[in-house]
């Protein structure tokens, strides 16, 4: 599997869509520095009113968000969250937070490992 | 030491300290200096030539900073004023402390004067539950300054001390030689400034989360004149009335909250100083009350809720798509996922109140663009209504928390253990159906349905949202009216049976509209019955009910905030004097907290401790409670929007004789409100 295929997956499976709903007020470039032995390999996400391109490459955004890969990809399948990361620095973001904080709604929910019982009844 | 504990705050920063001005916290002691939900300070302990000091005065300068006069020695017998010490200090990016020394005497005198510092960068929820730290510490000194620090994986939180007059350092605080002439004084600065550090974050790529967190708030004291400056004046016969309306203006400057998404924009938090965070429920429901007076914070309000409103499920977060959240949290443990508030949706009721403020901002404003910036995020909180939170399978509101570690088992604003019960006592299973949450689904719906066909040019929708809405009417009226009393029980249970005690919930249904207008005079005869209102205010549960308790914290207390949703419920009705009356308890028990009304008072009738008992709480001033006067007074002047106008039709307690409120913003601009007291609510005299 080539690096970052994960992440870049991600993004290209939200790429044909012709409108992301959750991020259609974001028209802005979020560069993600995906870090693996210590080097960073950048993509440049850019939204459009909720339409969505990646391309493989580093210049000015205006947030930048940097982890390490494996992280990322942990996000995209839902097993991370983005704000706790960023709480505890294993997530850096500078620029526009907010960016951060509206791109982050399209990652997918945690895997549920079991399903909520229904019902606790009275004691009465 | 809790009684001669001092408080100062800016945003979510904030010094508690003893009446010296000294912190000497212990794992579970809650002072500090604290900022972003961490103790970034717990030992700070001023000694002159090894002696600790004896305050003689605080002074509350501002919410954010404060003045203690002190003198060396800590005699019982009496006091040697050779020597006065002032220690100011202003709360910002940590704090700044001016140390002043004065000599009185006519001799020279030599002084050893000695600071111990130390951290133990706690979690607030680990001061609230004395856990074990995870991680390690490191203290360095480095350029004239003490750093303390402390590191888990990549979590890094530091405190840097520094001084303006030459010291000695070491690891554990700071001493001073200092040879004060005849007559002399001696001064220095000290900084303890707080840094929040994430790997690789040596902010040189421009501003970073942990530089947000490092801005410098702009000249408060300025912003604190403006904030005043901008609000309504009140002119008003009775005086403890407009020192309980100065006193609310101030508290709620205090109290606004920036996100670091929301540039300088703020937003009610929750309570001071442990609750200065985002909460869903707070922030909205003070919000709501403070519109007439400073609509601006419901803006703020609306569109950082938007922006992290729930859009998957996850059951540790108790998040779903659409749902408002309940509370955010900044700490080690929310950072390590070993607490859900990052942030933590489990709160039913936030969701639909969130249409209802986003309506409400709107009829006072005319902001219609802010309703079409929000369409996504109103449409989604409507879709959870019907699709995430109907637990029951009856089409009613519910809630059961999915993180049972965790979460929170009550998602309503009556939030404690015991707070839902039969009227023997006896407690219902899960989920549970409360009254007020199809309320406010009711008028979330009714809300809905006007921006829709306003703001959204959906009028298939709005109809579509009406139907349902009357549909939630018929069909509430019928399986939550308890026949026997004529009131509304406070939930079903999952069984659907009737949670049968009688509580200050049916006033919040008035609120909501829902009530039948046929079943209102029933229901403001229970709340305003001897068994409910106490004569300060409505109990949260009636006397003779199983878990009656005038001072359970709600199931017997009086809330201030729960009383004035009460009142705008008896106006909605048009119960105009009952809403009288209950302003007037409210306020005159306001009189007593020198105009800060407490979170919750004691339900024991008035005629029996002639004032109302403060219910002990941690925070002071709580934010619905400092809105709780604000709403009264809308109440009172019966203020209205109707279209590009604002109603006025007061109805004002006699005691309060003539009342003015001049420069009421809205759609309207400006306009005054004028009212003269004319309902008798009876205020007993004190002396009898």
């Amino acid at each position: 599997m080539e690096p970052a295929a994960g992440f870049v997956g991600f993004f290209e499976e939200l790429g044909p869509r012709e409108h992301e709903p959750l991020l259609g007020k974001v028209t802005s470039r979020v560069r993600f520095d995906l870090v693996e032995d210590g080097r960073p390999d950048r993509w440049l996400v850019s939204v459009d009113k909720g339409s969505i391109t990646v391309l493989q490459k580093g210049g000015p955004a205006d947030c930048t968000v940097r982890a390490d890969l494996a992280l990322f990809e942990r996000l995209c399948r839902g097993e991370e969250n983005a704000l706790a990361a960023v709480l505890r620095g294993a997530l850096v973001c500078s620029g526009d937070v907010e960016l951060l904080f509206a791109i982050q709604r399209i990652f997918p929910g945690p895997p549920r490992e079991r399903r909520l019982q229904h019902g606790v009844r009275s004691s009465r | 030491m809790t009684e001669n504990q001092v408080k100062i705050l800016e945003g979510n920063t904030f010094v508690v300290s003893d009446g010296r001005g000294d912190i000497e916290a212990s794992r579970t002691d809650p002072t500090g200096l604290f900022s972003f939900d961490t103790r970034f300070l717990s030992i700070w302990v001023l000694t002159i030539n090894g002696e600790r000091l004896t305050p003689l005065s605080v002074d509350d300068l501002q919410y954010f900073e404060t003045r203690f006069f002190l003198v060396p020695g800590t005699g019982t017998v009496y006091v040697d004023a050779k020597l006065s010490v002032i220690r100011q200090r202003s709360v910002g990016n940590g704090f700044h402390e001016e140390l002043t020394i004065l000599n009185h005497d006519d001799k020279a005198v030599e002084l050893l004067i000695r600071l111990d510092a130390g951290c133990d960068f706690a979690d607030l929820f680990e001061v609230k539950d004395a856990l074990k730290k995870k991680g390690a510490y490191a203290t360095r000194l480095e350029h004239g300054r003490l750093v303390l620090s402390y590191r888990r994986e990549t979590f890094s939180r530091s405190t840097t001390i520094s001084s303006s007059q030459p010291c000695t350092l070491d690891e554990h605080g700071l001493t001073f030689r200092v040879e004060l002439g005849p007559h002399g004084s001696w001064s220095t600065g000290l900084d303890v400034v707080t840094a929040v550090l994430g790997a690789g974050d040596g902010g040189e790529e421009g501003p970073s989360l942990a530089w947000q967190a490092r801005r410098l708030p702009t000249n408060m004291a300025r912003n604190l004149e403006r904030w005043l400056d901008q609000a309504p004046r009140l002119e008003c016969d009775w005086e403890p009335l407009k020192t309980t309306y100065r006193r609310s203006l101030v508290d709620l400057a205090a109290l606004r909250f920036s996100p670091i998404s929301a540039g300088r924009h703020s937003l009610p938090a929750a309570g001071l100083p442990w609750f200065m965070t985002m909460f869903g429920r707070d922030s909205i429901l003070t919000s709501l009350q403070a519109l007439p007076f400073a609509p601006e914070l419901a803006a703020t309000t609306l569109r950082e809720l938007g922006l992290r409103q729930g859009t998957r499920v996850d059951d540790f977060r108790d998040e779903d798509p659409g749902r408002i959240l309940h509370e955010m949290r900044y700490g080690e443990l929310t950072a390590f996922e070993e607490r859900p508030h990052s942030p933590y949706y489990g709160c039913a009721d936030a969701t639909p109140l969130f249409v209802v403020l986003l309506d409400e901002y709107e009829r006072w404003t005319g902001d219609i663009r802010l309703v079409r910036e929000l369409e996504l995020e109103a449409r989604a909180a409507l879709r959870w209504i019907d699709e995430y939170a109907d637990l029951q399978g009856n089409g009613y509101v519910a809630y059961q928390r999915r993180n049972e570690e965790t979460g929170l088992e009550n998602q309503c604003w009556k939030d404690s253990w015991d707070s839902i019960s039969y009227r023997d006592g006896t407690l219902p299973g899960f989920p549970r159906a409360t009254c007020e949450l199809q309320g406010y689904a009711y008028d979330a719906k009714v809300r809905g349905a006007r921006l829709a066909r306003l703001a959204w040019d959906d009028p298939t929708w709005a109809e579509s949202l009406e139907r349902q809405a009357a549909d939630l009417k018929r069909r509430f009226n019928r399986d939550f009216w308890v026949e026997e009393g004529e009131y509304f029980a406070i939930a079903l249970d999952a069984d659907g049976r009737r949670v049968d005690s009688l509580t200050s919930n049916n006033g919040h249904l008035l609120w909501s509209g829902i009530v039948d207008t046929a079943k209102a005079a029933a229901v403001v005869q229970q709340l305003m019955s001897d068994r409910l209102f106490s004569g300060w205010g409505v109990r949260t549960l009636a006397v003779g009910d199983g878990r009656y308790n005038p001072i359970g914290y709600h199931v017997g207390t009086i809330w201030p905030f729960d009383n004035s949703f009460i009142a705008w419920g008896l106006r909605r009705y048009g119960f105009k004097a009952e809403a009288a009356r209950v302003a007037a308890g409210i306020l005159e028990a306001a009189e007593f907290f020198d105009g800060r009304l407490p979170e919750a008072f004691g339900g024991y009738p008035r005629s029996m401790t002639k004032y109302p008992v403060q219910y002990p709480t941690a925070c002071s001033p709580q934010a619905w409670s400092t809105g709780a006067p604000l709403l009264l007074l809308r109440t009172m002047l019966g203020l209205e929007p109707v279209g590009e106008h604002l109603l006025v039709d007061p109805a004002l307690p006699g005691t309060i004789g003539r009342l003015e409120l001049l420069d009421i913003p809205g759609r309207w601009d400006r306009v005054d409100a004028f009212a003269r007291g004319r309902v008798e609510t009876s205020r007993p005299d004190p002396d009898h």
